[in-house]
């Protein structure tokens, strides 16, 4: 396996589209706060190459499958193709919620509020992935479009659902960040997934980044 | 007069993409670090005039050592370089004495506007010897 | 050309706004619903038009498609709609206060691939949004009577007997069922049966409270779960009941029918250790009036 994703994606063009991720998602953060009052700390994003066939693996590894994470994911379409990926804990939906301090919380139902704390979420996993895809993508000199987010269950079966809008024959670069909002103490995690369509493009364009540091 | 600047950052991307920015005529000799505790040892090696320091750094981080190198020498100019631009982060590293901030990716000019005003310092700071 | 065409001959509404949130495009089907002419209100701050817009979700989604160039979903679940136009029809016989919109917001770029405007799509989904609300109600409503179903029930018992129980406050149940129903169905045809049924359903709901569940079990048997009532009161509740529907005269076609009920009422007590143990309580006491004469109340204590 590791010989192999040498071959697709060198080292190299790791480091430049780590380095692009830490750059467009600080950058992000600076724009959420004029979106979202929050103040969000994020990790050194990483990168990893993987084959398909191991994807779910990893997923099952890295989300908590066990049905208390609350996963948004959103597919974006462009050059730059893939799925973003927002991880919370579960239980944090309310506190998500007071980020957008604006619902109307009065004499509702169990199952309006539950409706609420849907659309809470994907609200926040709209603006989170958009903010970070986006600014990659602008980096990348590219835009990209969405598809409506999505919240997806914890649980195993969701994954694959996930894996299968890949070829199992090939590979996906996997990128994450860790990133705490500071004043709710809500951790989660972000992960970006391209698919094999775009690792020839994304090539170019990390060169075409590149060639302005010559 | 700037002679030596150190650049730390853990990602060899950032301090190319760094390197290659900063003016070329100027003859300023660069050294590179790739983390914190690196970079204070250069620091204290090198005597470098300016350092470029990244933030998130394995080993031991910017804020970290952009202290350790300001408790070494009280006059260090420490210029960190970040992508994180949230009022509220350029708050806390300026707490910590650092000279300015700049945004990361850096433009040539921001740059050379930065290490003007470094050159003024290190000549006020000559003066006041 | 086309293109301008379809703009305005879309089944959907379509608005671009500028940077300060002035329209700069207002499709046909937008003037049409809103009553507002695109010359009314090209150039114009959306919200002189619409100041009920000026709210922090709709802010917060036009900066961030201006600043990050992504798109925004506005669901018709938590907004129920962005415009405020009439709601005309919709086949199912549902009344809204407005249509039900699902709305897209995305960025436009100039030339030199800078957000210069932003696009707002309105959906009509008020029809989608009936047929929703028609399955949920197939799925919680007995199709016949147009009381709760047993499936929607027993849940509610449970989740009431864990809440009642936990606070310690009274919950009381009733069990009704029709006395001699299978002689009614004999003797004047099983649309009479269903005329009765839905016919007591609707008496006994105006009997009882909004916060009162009132459900048919299985054929002829209800049941009515009284939240923060105790036993006495719910007594009082069923007598009320009895004596109305032995009142009561039923007109079937040129047919009169009497009929009667018996009752039997229980309440949580510290014996009573789950919800099912209180339904079978009431279950007994039903049991009890039916075997001691029916057209009764029988309360176990």
């Amino acid at each position: 396996m590791a010989n192999e994703t040498v071959e697709i994606f060198s080292d190299e063009e790791k480091d430049i589209l780590q380095e692009i991720m830490n750059i467009a998602f600080g950058n992000a953060t600076a724009d959420l706060a004029d979106v979202v009052d929050i103040y969000v700390k994020l990790s050194v994003p990483s990168v990893q190459v993987i084959e398909i066939g191991a994807l779910p693996e990893y997923l099952r590894t890295t989300i908590k499958t066990d049905g208390t994470s609350n996963i948004i994911e959103q597919k974006f379409w462009g050059n730059f193709k893939g799925s973003g990926l927002l991880v919370f804990p579960g239980g944090t939906e309310r506190d998500l919620m007071a980020i957008l301090e604006d619902q109307d919380r009065e004499d509702i139902s169990n199952i309006q509020m539950a409706a609420l704390e849907k659309g809470g979420l994907l609200e926040i996993g709209n603006i989170l992935i958009g903010a970070c895809v986006g600014k990659v993508s602008e980096l990348l000199d590219t835009f990209v479009t969405y598809s409506p987010p999505q919240v997806l269950q914890g649980d195993t079966n969701n994954c694959n659902f996930l894996i299968e809008q890949f070829d199992p024959s090939q590979t996906a670069i996997v990128m994450k960040t860790l990133f705490n909002f500071k004043e709710k103490d809500i951790n989660g995690f972000l992960l970006i997934l391209t698919n094999h369509e775009s690792i020839g493009w994304l090539r170019k364009a990390l060169k075409n980044f590149m060639d302005s540091y010559e | 007069m700037i002679n030596k600047i150190l650049i730390v950052d853990d990602s060899p991307v950032a301090r190319r993409m760094l390197r290659t920015s900063i003016p070329k005529d100027k003859g300023f000799e660069i050294f590179e670090a790739g983390n914190g505790q690196e970079g204070i040892d250069k620091f204290k090696e090198l005597k470098p005039d300016v350092v470029f320091m990244d933030l998130t750094m394995p080993v031991l981080d910017g804020y970290q050592a952009t202290a350790k190198i300001r408790e070494i020498d009280k006059n260090a100019i420490v210029i960190v370089t970040t992508a994180d631009i949230q009022p509220k982060s350029i708050a806390s590293v300026m707490e910590l004495g650092a000279f300015t901030l700049l945004k990361k990716p850096a433009k040539a000019e921001s740059i050379v506007e930065a290490l003007n005003k470094v050159e003024m310092k290190l000549k006020k700071l000559r003066e006041n010897k | 050309m086309i293109v301008s065409q379809i703009f305005d001959m879309l089944d959907a509404g379509i608005v671009v706004l500028d940077r300060d949130l002035n329209v700069f495009k207002w499709n046909r089907w937008m003037s049409t619903h809103s009553k507002i002419s695109a010359e009314e209100i090209v150039g114009k701050p959306l919200f002189d038009f619409y100041p009920e817009l000026n709210k922090s979700w709709f802010l917060r989604n036009c900066k961030s498609v201006f600043t990050f160039g992504n798109f925004a979903f506005i669901s018709q679940k938590l907004h129920k709609y962005c415009f405020p136009f009439k709601s005309y029809y919709n086949s199912l016989g549902y009344r809204f206060d407005f249509m039900q919109q699902s709305c897209t917001l995305g960025p436009l770029r100039n030339d030199s691939n800078e957000i210069q405007y932003i696009y707002i799509t309105i959906q009509d989904v008020t029809e989608i949004v009936a047929y929703e609300q028609k399955l949920i109600e197939m799925n919680i409503k007995d199709g016949l009577t147009g009381v709760f179903n047993r499936r929607f029930f027993e849940p509610r018992l449970e989740e009431e007997f864990q809440r009642h129980r936990r606070y310690n406050r009274s919950l009381s149940l009733i069990m009704l069922d029709i006395d001699h129903f299978k002689h009614i169905n004999d003797t004047y045809g099983h649309q009479a049966g269903d005329y009765i049924l839905k016919s007591i359903s609707l008496l006994v709901e105006k009997k009882i409270r909004n916060v009162d569940i009132f459900a048919r079990y299985g054929g002829e048997e209800f049941c009515c779960l009284l939240p923060e009532t105790s036993l006495d009161s719910a007594k009082v509740v069923a007598e009320n009941i009895r004596k109305q529907i032995s009142d009561e005269t039923f007109h079937f076609k040129d047919k009169e029918i009497r009929l009667t009920l018996s009752q039997g009422v229980a309440s949580l007590a510290k014996d009573i250790e789950s919800a099912e143990a209180l339904l079978k309580k009431a279950d007994d006491a039903l049991y009890a009036a039916k075997n001691t004469g029916r057209n009764k109340v029988v309360a176990l204590q």
